[in-house]
């Protein structure tokens, strides 16, 4: 460092160019860093507040039932001989419309830019592979994800303890949810992250991206339904309701909290019908993160 | 710090279908300030990207910093730094957060990434912008921000890919003291450009490639090779200058200000100065004119092909 000094009256420093002898990570601490970076952006962390909006309200819209359940539940706690819940443990690893919506709006925000605005020359001139970004970028979605769906759900299971007549009872009595529902949370949050990210990187234009997620489970959707009809719980359901990508996890979470698919699914009376469903929601992920790959595959052969 | 070369060049060729971009590019290159001069399409930005390990040689090896990029890419990539010449920002984010975020990307921690940040971006004169948007910068601001990502990770060489490129004559006069200074970091540069006076202000060494192939490559200095003019300044009294100097039968021209002297020979520039030491004129400057690197670009380039 120079210093230049002015008369007695203090000096200008020029600190010049310091350079860095200290720890240095390779591979995994890039990814980790964009994992951070892109879960900031996710989050509108270090941005206008406009960009807070959106992730913020979700966690608002998605714990209110928690907090409604637990509500009544105090409310009445002395009145009635049986509880009354208004939702379910399982129920509450679902689809909402706050969830979808925000998948399609920060799915797109987080991967749209980076081929856009030209960034990932720059990234992967870093030690980054292709591997690498993918697995960040999915990560932080699936994180963010995870993180607003599994919440509500300790919201209302920590509230349901502590208004039952005896919280010991009510934890020894619900063991089984604190495996079930961080399974079924993980399942449905892997899916919507891989599924979200896929389509966003087929586009540089986020409202492309963000119209084609919703354009995509909203097509299935109507398409299963339309084959499957309005009566499957009485004449049995078909293996067509697969075709809905919107629901599919939801099958798994039913595996998981009961064993077997849902008898009032659209799945329901078809033969291995849990197996078809796995075997459905494992090729959604297969070919979901093969088109992710081959998309940010950034070495040329 | 390796002293071994910088770059080990040997036998590249890369061939795209239909066209070769390198065709048997052999050449090593010592550490410092190097231009990687050619017309647009030479090859430059394909170096470049098998510089990075980012495109896989059709046919032969490279080294940088002593490691074969074909083995270790990560390797190579965690000591480079690189500055593209497109625009490849993230508008909508300030620059320390983008320059942090690069540095972790390099691999530094957290603090350490967030403190380079802001004495990189203090360095390249960016301080007191550095929490603004990127989207709100100009050009040179925008190319500032660049370089500093490129810098923030501590690199032993930096990529820039035509770092003057869109900048108005301050801003590039600017860009090139900044590349200058980088050399007395101990900081070694590869600038790829086709604007020849800024590698010939900056560069101590040149690498010159035309379609594919070398041109030629060496120290500065020694590509520049004298013209057999000898400029003289003498201030305002020019004219007097070159009659003296027709009268010893040397022709010579007043332009600019200044007296430009056809010699041949070391004793033509003894009669040069007897002459102006004769008719008592003020010596200002007495100097060999050496060819620009344009000069040498073409005739080599053209001879070559």
């Amino acid at each position: 460092m120079s210093t230049v000094e002015t008369g007695g009256h203090g000096a200008v420093y020029d600190r010049g160019y310091r350079p860095y002898d200290g720890a240095r990570g390779r591979r995994g601490a890039a990814t980790f860093a964009l994992y951070k970076a892109s879960m900031r952006r996710a989050l509108g962390i270090r941005r206008s507040w406009r960009q807070k909006v959106a992730p913020f309200t979700l966690l608002g819209v998605v714990t209110i039932p928690a907090i409604v359940n637990v509500g009544i539940g105090y409310v009445t706690r002395d009145q009635l001989e049986d509880r009354i819940e208004i939702i379910t443990y399982r129920d509450y690893v679902g689809v909402s419309s706050a969830l979808l919506l925000f998948v399609a709006l920060v799915a797109p925000d987080v991967m749209c830019p980076d081929r856009r605005q030209r960034v990932l020359p720059l990234m992967f001139a870093r030690p980054l592979l292709g591997t690498d970004y993918v697995a960040a970028k999915v990560g932080a979605i699936g994180s963010i994800l995870f993180a607003f769906s599994f919440i509500p759900q300790v919201v209302l299971f920590v509230g349901n303890m502590l208004v039952s007549d005896s919280a010991l009872d009510y934890f020894s009595g619900h063991l089984d949810v604190l495996w079930k529902v961080p399974v079924s949370v993980v399942l449905l949050a892997l899916y919507y992250a891989v599924v979200g990210v896929a389509i966003a990187s087929l586009t540089d234009r986020r409202i492309v991206a963000g119209a084609a997620v919703i354009g995509l489970f909203l097509i299935t959707s109507i398409a299963s339904g339309i084959i499957v009809g309005e009566n499957f719980e009485i004449e049995g359901g078909s293996l067509a309701a697969l075709i809905n990508v919107l629901i599919l996890p939801l099958y798994l979470r039913d595996l998981v909290f009961l064993g077997h698919v849902d008898p009032d699914s659209p799945l329901t009376g078809v033969d291995n019908g849990g197996l078809f469903a796995v075997a459905t929601y494992v090729g959604v992920l297969v070919v979901c993160i093969g088109v992710l790959l081959r998309r940010y595959r950034w070495v040329e052969r | 710090m390796d002293d071994g070369p910088l770059l080990r060049i040997d036998g590249l060729t890369k061939r795209y279908p239909g066209v070769t971009a390198l065709d048997d590019l052999t050449v090593t290159v010592p550490r410092g300030r190097i231009g990687l001069v050619g017309a647009n399409g030479a090859g430059k930005t394909t170096t470049f990207r098998l510089l990075l390990g980012l495109a896989h040689p059709t046919e032969g090896r490279v080294e940088v910093c002593g490691i074969d990029v074909a083995h270790d890419p990560i390797g190579v990539r965690s000591r480079l730094g690189y500055m593209p010449e497109h625009d490849c920002l993230p508008l909508d984010q300030t620059a320390a957060d983008v320059v942090s975020t690069f540095g972790e990307l390099s691999g530094l921690p957290a603090r350490a990434a967030r403190q380079r940040a802001s004495d990189i971006l203090d360095l390249v004169g960016l301080d007191e912008a550095r929490f603004r948007p990127i989207s709100g910068f100009s050009t040179g601001m925008r190319q500032r921000t660049k370089l500093a990502q490129a810098l923030v990770g501590d690199p032993e060489l930096i990529l820039l890919d035509e770092p003057t490129a869109g900048l108005d004559p301050l801003g590039r006069e600017e860009m090139l003291a900044l590349v200058a200074r980088l050399g007395t970091f101990g900081i070694s540069v590869l600038m790829a450009t086709h604007l020849l006076d800024d590698v010939q202000q900056v560069c101590d060494y040149v690498v010159m490639i035309d379609a594919g192939k070398l041109v030629v490559s060496g120290a500065t200095d020694s590509l520049l090779e004298r013209t057999g003019i000898v400029t003289v300044d003498v201030g305002p009294r020019g004219g007097e200058l070159v009659e003296g100097l027709t009268k010893v039968g040397l022709a010579s021209i007043a332009e600019d200000g200044l007296v430009e002297v056809t010699i041949e020979g070391d004793d033509h520039m003894d009669i040069v100065r007897d002459v102006v030491a004769d008719l008592g004129l003020p010596l200002y400057r007495l100097s060999t004119r050496l060819t620009s690197l344009d000069e040498v670009f073409l005739r080599r380039a053209g001879s070559a092909s």
